[in-house]
C-alpha cells in the first residue's frame, strides 16, 4: 500500500510552495439495492474517495482533483499548472467561522445493512403490485455516508459526516396505445423519516387517476403546480437569484433588489439548516457557514445566492451556497459554485381540494420532460407535460396526453397567481413546496 | 495491474467476475464573460467488480486498487446474497474470449498540450464573441478533454486494454435587449480526437454570437400543430430520442407487455426509414472498439425499410431474449456497471432535396439545430435552438422557443420525406439515462419531414 498523506498534512507542505490553498477531501460508502421488474436485481457497494485542491499562487486561482490519494506530486503539479494560467484571485479562503446547529448524520444509517435495504425496497414492490400485479415496478432503496475534510491555509478545519437514505420505484404500465410511466422517491439524511408506504401510495393514487385519459384544449388556462411540477416554476429563480448571473448582468432580477415584482402571498426562501434534509448542511464546500435566507418576501426581492468568488466579484458576502455540484448532490470534482441548499416556498390558506374546487377548467401539473426547455434565464418554459390532469368543475376527470405548456414564470407570479395551498411536500429532497396555481398558462394539444 | 487483476479473477468464487480498472487524464477550461471559471488538470483512477452468482449481480466499486481481491470477494459475497431473492437468475449471452491491446493515435494527444495553450485558445474564442455587440452580455466558453486508458477482464479469458480519446467544445452566448428579451445561442460539439478537433474554430464562435443576436429580433412561435422540416442536426437528435432509447432491450427485457408492443416486424415508419446505430464511424465520439463487457461493436438496422429490425442488447439482455449481444453495453465510468447504451445513432440518407420538401408546404417550420430532448418510452421531447417560418413554400422570419413533442407510435409514421443529406455529428454533453451521465454518443440524419407535430408555446 502506498503511503496516503493526511488532508491536512498535505495542506502543509503545499502550503510552502503557494501563497494560499485549500483541500476538500471526501470519502464516501454507498451501498445501492435495485430490483427491476418486481424482482431484486443487484446490489453494489460504492467505496470511492478523492481530492481536490484549490489553490491561490500568485494572486491567481489553480485546480485540481484526484482520486488516486497516494499521487501528491501530480496533484499539486497540476494546481500549480493551472495557476500559472489561471483567474486572479478576488477572494481569500475563509478562516473557521461559527455555524448553526445542524444535524446531518444519523447512526442509524451507518448499520444499515443490505438486508435492511432490501427490505425497503421490497415494501415498496409489494404494495404497489398489491394494487396492480400487472405493472412493471423497478425500484430502489440506497445508503450514503459521506466523511468531508475541508482545510486551509486561514487556519480552517472542519470535519463533517453525513448520511444519506433515499428510496424510490418507476412503474411502467404498458398497454397497446398506451404506455405511461410514474415516478416518486423519497430522501433523507435520517432513515425514520424514509417512508417508503407512502412512496408507494403516491405511485397507487397517480395509476387510479392516470387510468383515463381525456383530450385536452389548446388554449391558455389555468394550471396546479404540483410537486415535480413545481420545478418548472422554480428553475428560472434558480438561474435569476444565483449571484453569479446578477453579477454578469444576465439576471431579469438583477435590479430588483428591495423591489416588489411579485404577488405578495409569494415568498421563496433558501435554507441550509433544516435539520436532516438532504441538502443541509453547516458549512458550505469552501466553508462559509449556511444559513436561511429569505430572497423574496412577500413579492419583494430581498437577496441572491454566492459563494466565495461571485460574492468577491459582485462586493456582496458569501451566502454559504458555494457547493461543488449542483441540486442533485456533492462531489469533490467540480470547484465550488452557486447551488440552493433547500429551496422552501411558503405555503398559502387553501387547501388543495378547494383550489381545485374553484376552478372550473384547469391543468394539475404533477410532473414534465425537458424541465429547463425554453428560456430559464429570461424566465421562460416550455414542456410537454409527463404526468397531468384535467379538471373540470373542481373535479380530476382524467390524465392529459401529447400536451405542452408554455408561460413566463415571472409573469405568472406577477399578477397571474391564483393561490397556493396550505399543505407543502417535500419534492425530490431538496424542494419544500404547496402546490402553486396560476392563470394564463398556454397549452398546446394535439 | 495485468497480473494483480488475473489473480483475482482466477481466485473469484463467482459463476462469472469481470474487472474494469480505468485511469484517465483530463483537463476543462470554462470562460464565462470575462471570467476564467475553470482551469483544470486531474486525473482518475478506480475500478469496479462485478459477479455473477446464482443468477444474482454483486457490484464493487472502489479507487484503491491495493486490495483487488477483496473487492472481489465483497462483491461475491453481495451477489450471494441477492441470489436468494431472485425470482429469476441473470444469465449471460455466450460471447468469445478477447485478448486485445486498443492503442489510439490522435494528431495532438491533449496530455502533451499545455493548459495555458488550452487556455489561451478558448479566451481567444470567448472574446470574439464578446467583442460581436454590446448586445452580447454574456458567453459561456467551455473546452474539456479526457484520456482514458481502460482495462478490462473477466473470468472466461477476455483481457482487453483500450484507450478512449474524447474533447469537447461549447461555446455560448447571450444576448439581451431591454428588460426581458434574452436569447442565447450556442455551438456544441464533440470528437474523438485530439486537440487538434476544436483549433481553428473561430467561425463557431462567431455563429454563435451572431444567432444570440438574430434571435433578439425573432419572433416566438405560437402553440400548434405543424408540419415541420427539422435539419440534420434535430432529425438526429430526433432519432435518439424517439426511436434510440426504445430499441434498448433493457428496459422491456423483463416486460412481456412492451415486448408484446414492441415486436420484432412491427411497422413503425415509411417504407424509406431505415435507422443504424453504428459503432464503426472513425473519429465520431462513442467509437470505441469494445463495449464494457468486451464485446466488439457492430452496425445494427434498427429500423429497416420501416421495420423494427432489432434491439441493442447487453450479453444480459440477449441471453433473456434469445439474441446476441450488439456491443452495447456500455459504462459512462468505472463508478459504474454497464447498461444497454446507442453509440452512433442516425437516419440512413433518402431521395429528396431541400428544395421538394419545402415545395407544398404552405405554412410549416423549419426547425434547426439542438438543445436536447428527452423520453419517456411512447412520449419524446427535443428543442431546437433556433427556426424558420416556411410560408408557401419558401423560408420566412426567424422563430424562437421552439419545443416540439410527439408520440413514437404516430411520429414515424408521419415523417413524410428523407433527404439526401445525412450528416452525424457528435455534441458537448453526451447521453444520459439511470444516473449514467454524459456518455460520448453521437446522432444524426438527413433533413426529414414530419407532419402532426406538437409545438408548444405561446397561446394563439
Amino acid at each position: 500500500m502506498r503511503n496516503q498523506m493526511r488532508a491536512p498534512d498535505l495542506l502543509e507542505r503545499v502550503a510552502t510552495q503557494t501563497d494560499a490553498a485549500e483541500i476538500y477531501e471526501l470519502h464516501s460508502v454507498e451501498l445501492p439495492v435495485r430490483f427491476r421488474a418486481g424482482a431484486l436485481e443487484s446490489v453494489k457497494v460504492v467505496e470511492t474517495a478523492g481530492r481536490a485542491l484549490r489553490i491561490i499562487k500568485d494572486g491567481r486561482l489553480g485546480f485540481s482533483t484526484t482520486t488516486d490519494l497516494g499521487d501528491d506530486t501530480n496533484l499539486l503539479q497540476n494546481a500549480l499548472e493551472s495557476a500559472r494560467s489561471g483567474d486572479p484571485a478576488p477572494f481569500q479562503f475563509p478562516a473557521k467561522q461559527p455555524a448553526p446547529p445542524v444535524q446531518c448524520f444519523d447512526p442509524q444509517v451507518e448499520h444499515l445493512d443490505e438486508q435492511r435495504l432490501i427490505a425497503l425496497g421490497e415494501e415498496i414492490v409489494e404494495k404497489i403490485r398489491a394494487y396492480d400485479a400487472t405493472v412493471q415496478i423497478d425500484a430502489w432503496a440506497v445508503k450514503e455516508l459521506e466523511e468531508v475534510t475541508l482545510c486551509n491555509t486561514s487556519g480552517l478545519e472542519l470535519v463533517s459526516r453525513r448520511t444519506v437514505v433515499s428510496v424510490g420505484a418507476s412503474v411502467t404500465r404498458a398497454q397497446e396505445g398506451d404506455i405511461l410511466i410514474i415516478y416518486d422517491q423519497d430522501t433523507s439524511r435520517r432513515v425514520d423519516k424514509i417512508d417508503g408506504a407512502a412512496v408507494a401510495q403516491r405511485i397507487i393514487d397517480r395509476l387510479r387517476l392516470a387510468e383515463k385519459v381525456v383530450p385536452a384544449p389548446t388554449k391558455a388556462m389555468p394550471v396546479i403546480f404540483y410537486r415535480g411540477g413545481v420545478l418548472v416554476l422554480l428553475m428560472p429563480f434558480m438561474m435569476g437569484l444565483d449571484g453569479r448571473n446578477v453579477f454578469l448582468g444576465v439576471s431579469p432580477l438583477r435590479e430588483k433588489l428591495h423591489q416588489k415584482v411579485f404577488d405578495e402571498r409569494f415568498s421563496l426562501i433558501d435554507d441550509g439548516t433544516l435539520d436532516f434534509a438532504p441538502r443541509s448542511t453547516p458549512y458550505d464546500d469552501e466553508g462559509t457557514p449556511t444559513a436561511r435566507k429569505s430572497l423574496i418576501e412577500n413579492g419583494v426581492v430581498k437577496g441572491f445566492l454566492y459563494d466565495l468568488k461571485s460574492a468577491a466579484l459582485a462586493k456582496a458576502q458569501p451566502t454559504g451556497n458555494g457547493f461543488k455540484s449542483g441540486f442533485m448532490g456533492g462531489g469533490f470534482r467540480r470547484p465550488p459554485g452557486i447551488a440552493f441548499t433547500s429551496g422552501v416556498i411558503s405555503p398559502g390558506e387553501k387547501s388543495l381540494d378547494q383550489i381545485l374546487k374553484d376552478l372550473d377548467e384547469a391543468l394539475f401539473v404533477e410532473n414534465v420532460m425537458q424541465l429547463g426547455g425554453g428560456n430559464p434565464l429570461a424566465g421562460e418554459f416550455s414542456n410537454p407535460i409527463s404526468l397531468g390532469f384535467l379538471v373540470r368543475k373542481g373535479e380530476i376527470v382524467g390524465r392529459v396526453k401529447n400536451t405542452m405548456i408554455a408561460g413566463n414564470v415571472y409573469d405568472l407570479l406577477k399578477d397571474k397567481l391564483i393561490a397556493l395551498s396550505d399543505r407543502p411536500e417535500w419534492v425530490f429532497g431538496f424542494v419544500h413546496a404547496p402546490a402553486i396555481a396560476v392563470d394564463g398558462v398556454s397549452v398546446a394539444s394535439k | 495491474m495485468r497480473d494483480q487483476i488475473l489473480r483475482a479473477l482466477e481466485r473469484s468464487r463467482a459463476d462469472y467476475t469481470e474487472i474494469r480498472v480505468e485511469r484517465e487524464w483530463r483537463t476543462e477550461v470554462i470562460y464565462r464573460k470575462d471570467n476564467l471559471e475553470n482551469l483544470e488538470a486531474s486525473s482518475e483512477l478506480g475500478g469496479i467488480v462485478r459477479c455473477l452468482v446464482g443468477g444474482g449481480w454483486g457490484i464493487a466499486v472502489f479507487n484503491s486498487l491495493d486490495d483487488l481481491e477483496r473487492r472481489v470477494e465483497d462483491a461475491y459475497r453481495i451477489a450471494k446474497a441477492v441470489s436468494t431473492k431472485v425470482s429469476e437468475k441473470a444469465t449471460l449471452a455466450p460471447a468469445q474470449a478477447v485478448q486485445d491491446e486498443v492503442r489510439v493515435t490522435v494528431k495532438k494527444d491533449p496530455r502533451s498540450v499545455s493548459l495555458r495553450q488550452k487556455q489561451e485558445l478558448l479566451q481567444k474564442y470567448n472574446e470574439l464573441m464578446l467583442k460581436q455587440s454590446d448586445k452580447i452580455v454574456s458567453t459561456s466558453a467551455r473546452y474539456t478533454d479526457s484520456f482514458k486508458e481502460v482495462t478490462y477482464a473477466n473470468s472466461e479469458g477476455t483481457f482487453i486494454v483500450e484507450e478512449r480519446p474524447d474533447v469537447t467544445l461549447l461555446l455560448s452566448a447571450t444576448a439581451r435587449e431591454g428588460e426581458k428579451n434574452i436569447q442565447m445561442g450556442a455551438e456544441s460539439h464533440g470528437w474523438l480526437a485530439g486537440f487538434e478537433a476544436v483549433e481553428n474554430q473561430e467561425e463557431k464562435a462567431l455563429k454563435a454570437a451572431q444567432r444570440a443576436l438574430d434571435l433578439l429580433k425573432a419572433k416566438p412561435v405560437t402553440a400548434g400543430v405543424y408540419t415541420a422540416i427539422l435539419d440534420p442536426d434535430l432529425a438526429g437528435v430526433f432519432i435518439h430520442e424517439a426511436f434510440g432509447h426504445l430499441c434498448e432491450a433493457d428496459f422491456l427485457f423483463k416486460n412481456p407487455r412492451l415486448q408484446e408492443i414492441l415486436k420484432i416486424g412491427r411497422q413503425f415508419g415509411v417504407k424509406e426509414l431505415n435507422v443504424v446505430d453504428d459503432g464503426y464511424l472513425p473519429g465520431l465520439r462513442g467509437n470505441f472498439k469494445y463495449d464494457d463487457e468486451g464485446t466488439l461493436r457492430q452496425k445494427v438496422y434498427l429500423i429497416k425499410n420501416g421495420v423494427l429490425n432489432s434491439f441493442l442488447h447487453s450479453r444480459q439482455t440477449a441471453a433473456k431474449m434469445g439474441a446476441q449481444s450488439t456491443g452495447n453495453a456500455r459504462a459512462v465510468n468505472y463508478q459504474f456497471e454497464p447498461i444497454v447504451r446507442m453509440r452512433n445513432t442516425y437516419i440512413e440518407a433518402g431521395s429528396a432535396t431541400f428544395a421538394q420538401m419545402l415545395k407544398d408546404i404552405d405554412y410549416g417550420i423549419y426547425a434547426c439545430g439542438a438543445f436536447g430532448g428527452q423520453t419517456m418510452i411512447e412520449q419524446f421531447t427535443f428543442e431546437a435552438m433556433y427556426a424558420y417560418e416556411i410560408v408557401r413554400g419558401q423560408v420566412g422570419e426567424l422563430l424562437r422557443d421552439v419545443v416540439l413533442t410527439g408520440n413514437v407510435f404516430e411520429t414515424l409514421k408521419n415523417i413524410e420525406m428523407i433527404g439526401n443529406d445525412l450528416v452525424i455529428k457528435g455534441s458537448a454533453g453526451g447521453c444520459g439515462k439511470d444516473g449514467q451521465f454524459p456518455l460520448p454518443i453521437t446522432t444524426g440524419g438527413p433533413h426529414i419531414r414530419v407532419r402532426n407535430l406538437t409545438i408548444g408555446g405561446k397561446a394563439a
